[in-house]
């Protein structure tokens, strides 16, 4: 058992490379000067310099949340670049103008993307340190009328859209790294479902950390119009550095009546080395506000990669009848710290939420699931089910629950879940005397733990994710 | 802050008669320590994480004066006695009273005396233990206690001595405007097995404020059976912290009934400190009006094989606010510790509210942990039944509410108090005319 499970947590970064790109970077360190850089180099219209401003003055009075099970050096935040584009060239009109460097980049990664674009039928709004490059499938969608784009061409294109939302789910000052992302945010997606239409694909992008200690502030925005529905699919993988890097990321999602909007993530950063040197932490605020009657919300999340994680993908469940879900499975290993969870606030009245949670913990990391269910003083009839299961993989790991329940309303119906337990010798010797080995039997059994999870991911997705949590595994033969 | 902390503070100490120093320098220096720390530690606020909840500052607004009047008479007494329960301390608004109370005889297997004959008479023990388990370091209401440590109860049992009959101790509110500070310290030498019933009652409906701290001591084999019944006015402020220290194959077993006062704050922080220690808690609170119950239990599994099981339930009517929160850490060479914890709570009214936290800790790999919690109102079914029976809404709510809260009652080993708390709990759910 030790051998399986000392490969298990050997596993080496299997993305671990630079691309050589020149980057246009904006000297270190923040100041209302830098803002107005980053917005005048990106062309922004006055009322978005405005938002950026009122954030920054905003958290300048802020302090950094102590709360989370979390512990690292502190931030300065003066040492960071807060922006770095890739050298413009000239708009590129095809494919084969793209950088070959760039593209080379994504074959590595496994992302052919002139084959896999019209394959899998998957437009891929592709995010290279922050700056959209290119735009794949546009045109179909433009079709039905979505609109797919990165979010600086959606504020030149379509801002009234995009002061009509930015910032509704999540204010400028919600928190210390939100207020940050909305004083810095560089780039991100932009999505916006007409009233009716069912988006005719899945929406995907691939997020790519690359300039040495460039932090990464995306900003996304999805709009679901009434009884419109979106399948979201956000990726990751980064290089390996020895630098710590930030990343906090703002995801803002807006389900008006009847609307559907599926958001899916799969989260490979590199996490440090074995030691836990280097990095990335991520401190992410997502958050959907299911705003009309009869909304829906679902949140779907494969961690397995940061130094830190601390991410809460939430759900505002507003309109009468509507639905919010999590789905959860983080893993963590070597000096990983992972806190994560989700809040589901109960406003409307028969609001439904569902959190589904799957911990793994390895070697000598920390993983937390923290989560508040809120039910509102008005949400009559109200409905959570939570279940938040752990699992440890050796004897220097920790595994954490921090279940916060307030329930103002008497006709609610709140139920909570969680249980812990190892990967027990018994277990394995069932499968040894079936014949299976240890290290498929491990594998088995974590594939069944996390089973309730996978099968929410998109198709394409499922197939990664389980790649992912294979890689983890590959070589771990006792 | 420190506006209320001071004001808060001098308003005690308006309230307290001087405490006489101590012939032992033990104790003089302990009370010296846990008063600097009073000093320097702020009051807590809702923006402490532990204290997120429960707001304290109508407590820090109110003026003490020291109690006075009359002795009580022992007839008033009555309706707390409980008969199964020889051993007696009697502690009126906060200080010993030996005509009302019964003390076992000297030599016997069983000690139990106010806190000043025990620093005397079993020193050793007090001594390496009074103010070692209740740790006054981060707790203003500990740190307070110890610092006007006088009056209280000392209750030991002799190594392999099994007590038969329960240690009863009472603390009787008789006067508003008072601030009381008791402190019960029980050992259980190893092998021994005790019962403590530790019951707040009132003469009054004013307000008061109670600041209690026992600290109990399970030594290796031992078994304490803690039975604590919180039935302040609904006016008082109760603020208890429980410090238990269980050692190698010890059991503690408490019993904690929250009916009373207007705010109400018990802390239970157990840690089992030997291996195979045993712990099972079970708590209830039973609220309406404007009151407010608030639980905080913390079980330390320090040790390998260490077993607990924890049942709290919350029953709140009216604009009650009920507040759990229960910690368990496992540590990392705790293995094959086996921990389970629910928190029930039931919602009878539009305007209760509820919040919980029932919150896991660990560091070793082979446990088995879990934990639930569930907020609800009655089953709609379950009533359908009882109405189907003949049962009228009301009836059928009431029995059923009487039943969730009497599932906790009913665990308390001396009948005659269970039944006595019955009788609470079906007045109080208005479930009394099905009784009869």
């Amino acid at each position: 058992m030790s051998a399986v499970l000392q490969n298990l947590i050997d596993q080496p970064y299997k993305h671990g490379f630079v691309t050589d790109i020149e980057s246009d970077t904006v000297a270190r360190g923040l100041s209302e000067d830098v803002i107005r850089l980053i917005s005048h180099k990106k062309n922004e219209p006055d009322w978005l310099l405005e938002f950026r401003l009122q954030a920054y003055r905003h958290w300048l009075t802020m302090t950094e949340p102590a709360w989370p099970n979390v512990h690292y050096p502190k931030i300065d935040f003066q040492a960071i670049s807060y922006y770095s584009a890739p050298k413009p060239r000239k708009k590129l009109a095809s494919m084969d103008e793209v950088d070959p460097e760039l593209l080379r980049t994504f074959e590595k990664l496994g992302v052919p993307m002139h084959e896999q674009a019209a394959l899998a039928g998957v437009a891929v709004d592709v995010i290279f340190d922050s700056v959209s490059v290119t735009t794949t499938y546009k045109k179909k969608l433009a079709d039905v009328g979505v609109i797919f784009c990165s979010f600086s061409e959606a504020v030149q294109e379509h801002p009234e859209l995009v002061r009509k939302y930015l910032g509704t789910v999540v204010p400028a000052g919600d928190n210390f790294y939100a207020a940050l992302n909305s004083a810095v945010f560089t780039d991100g997606s932009f999505c916006f479902i007409p009233k009716g239409v069912k988006c005719p694909m899945e929406l995907s992008t691939y997020f790519r950390i690359n300039t040495q200690e460039s932090g990464q502030f995306e900003r996304t925005l999805i709009v679901a119009e009434e009884g419109a529905s979106v399948s979201y699919l956000e990726g990751c993988t980064a290089p390996q550095f020895d630098t710590n890097q930030l990343h906090a990321a703002v995801v803002e999602l807006v389900a008006l009546d009847r609307a559907d909007i599926k958001y899916s993530t799969v989260q490979n950063w590199y996490a440090g080395d074995a030691n836990g040197v280097g990095g990335i932490y991520n401190f992410v605020t997502k958050r959907g506000l299911c705003k009309g009657v009869n909304s829906r919300i679902s949140w779907t999340q494969v961690e397995t990669g940061s130094a830190i994680t601390w991410k809460y993908p939430s759900c505002v469940l507003l309109g009468d009848n509507s639905v919010g879900e999590f789905y959860s499975v983080a893993l963590t290993n070597h000096k990983q710290q992972a806190d994560t969870g989700t809040k589901m606030v109960h406003i409307g009245k028969n609001t439904r939420s569902t959190i589904i949670s799957k911990g793994i913990s390895a070697g000598q990391s920390n993983n937390s699931y923290r989560g508040l269910v809120k039910i509102g003083p008005k949400a009559e009839g109200a409905r959570n089910f939570s279940q938040c299961d752990s699992m440890l993989i050796g004897d220097r790991c920790g595994a954490n629950t921090f279940p916060y329940i307030q329930v103002q309303n008497n006709t609610a119906k709140v139920e909570h879940e969680a249980t812990t337990s190892k990967i027990g010798e018994d277990q394995l010797f069932y499968f040894a005397s079936r014949g299976i080995g240890n290290e498929e039997a491990v594998s088995m059994i974590i594939n069944g733990f996390v089973k309730d999870v996978f099968t929410q991911l998109p198709m394409e997705f499922a197939v990664e994710a389980g790649r992912l949590l294979g890689l983890k595994l590959e070589g771990s033969v006792g | 802050m420190e506006a209320a902390s001071t004001a808060f503070r001098d308003s005690l100490l308006a309230g307290q008669a001087a405490v006489p120093a101590g012939s032992l320098t033990w104790v003089n220096r302990l009370r010296a320590a846990a008063l600097e720390r009073a000093n320097a530690l702020a009051v807590p606020t809702v923006r402490d994480e532990d204290w997120r909840f429960t707001d304290l500052s109508p407590l820090y607004r109110l003026a003490f004066r020291s109690a006075d009047g009359p002795l009580l008479e022992a007839a008033r007494l009555a309706p707390w006695i409980v008969p199964e329960a020889s051993v007696r301390l009697v502690f009126v608004d906060g200080r010993f009273a030996p005509k009302l109370s019964a003390l076992p005889a000297s030599d016997g297997p069983l000690f139990a005396a106010p806190l000043a004959v025990g620093i005397e008479r079993s020193t050793a023990i007090v001594e390496a233990q009074l103010g070692h388990l209740a740790d006054f370091q981060r707790d203003l209401f500990v740190a307070l206690n110890t610092a006007y440590l006088q009056d209280g109860a000392t209750v030991v049992a002799r190594a392999g001595s099994r007590i038969a009959e329960p240690v009863h101790v009472l603390f009787v509110s008789t006067q508003k405007d008072v601030a009381m500070h008791p402190r019960v310290l029980v050992a259980a030498e190893a092998g021994a097995e005790v019962t403590l019933v530790e019951d707040f009652v009132t003469l009054h409906d004013g307000a008061y404020c109670v600041n209690a701290v026992s600290e109990i001591v399970v030594a290796p084999n031992a078994f304490v059976h803690h039975v604590k019944l919180q039935r302040d006015s609904k006016a008082a402020f109760h603020v208890a912290t429980s410090a238990v220290r269980i050692e190698r194959d010890g059991r503690y077993r408490s019993n904690s009934i929250a009916l009373g006062a207007r705010i109400s704050r018990q802390n239970l922080n157990v840690v089992q400190a030997g291996p195979g220690a045993q712990c099972h808690l079970d708590g209830l609170a039973l609220i309406a009006g404007r009151q407010l119950a608030d639980t905080h239990s913390f079980i330390d599994h320090a040790l390998p094989h260490g077993t607990s099981r924890q049942l709290h339930k919350c029953v709140a009517g009216g604009g009650a606010h009920a507040v759990f929160n229960g910690r368990v850490l496992v540590r990392e060479n705790a293995q094959r510790t086996d921990s389970g914890q629910e928190s029930r709570n039931l919602l009878l009214s539009d305007k209760a509210h509820v919040d919980t936290k029932p919150q896991l800790e660990i560091f070793a790999d082979d446990v088995k942990c879990s934990h639930g919690a569930t907020v609800g109102q009655l089953e709609a079914e379950e009533v359908f039944y009882l109405r189907s029976r003949g049962l009228d809404d009301t009836a059928a709510r009431n029995l059923l509410t009487y039943a969730f809260a009497a599932d906790i009652v009913n665990r308390i080993p001396l009948p005659s108090l269970a039944a006595q708390l019955r009788a609470t709990v079906l007045e109080q759910t208005g479930a009394k005319e099905l009784a009869s």
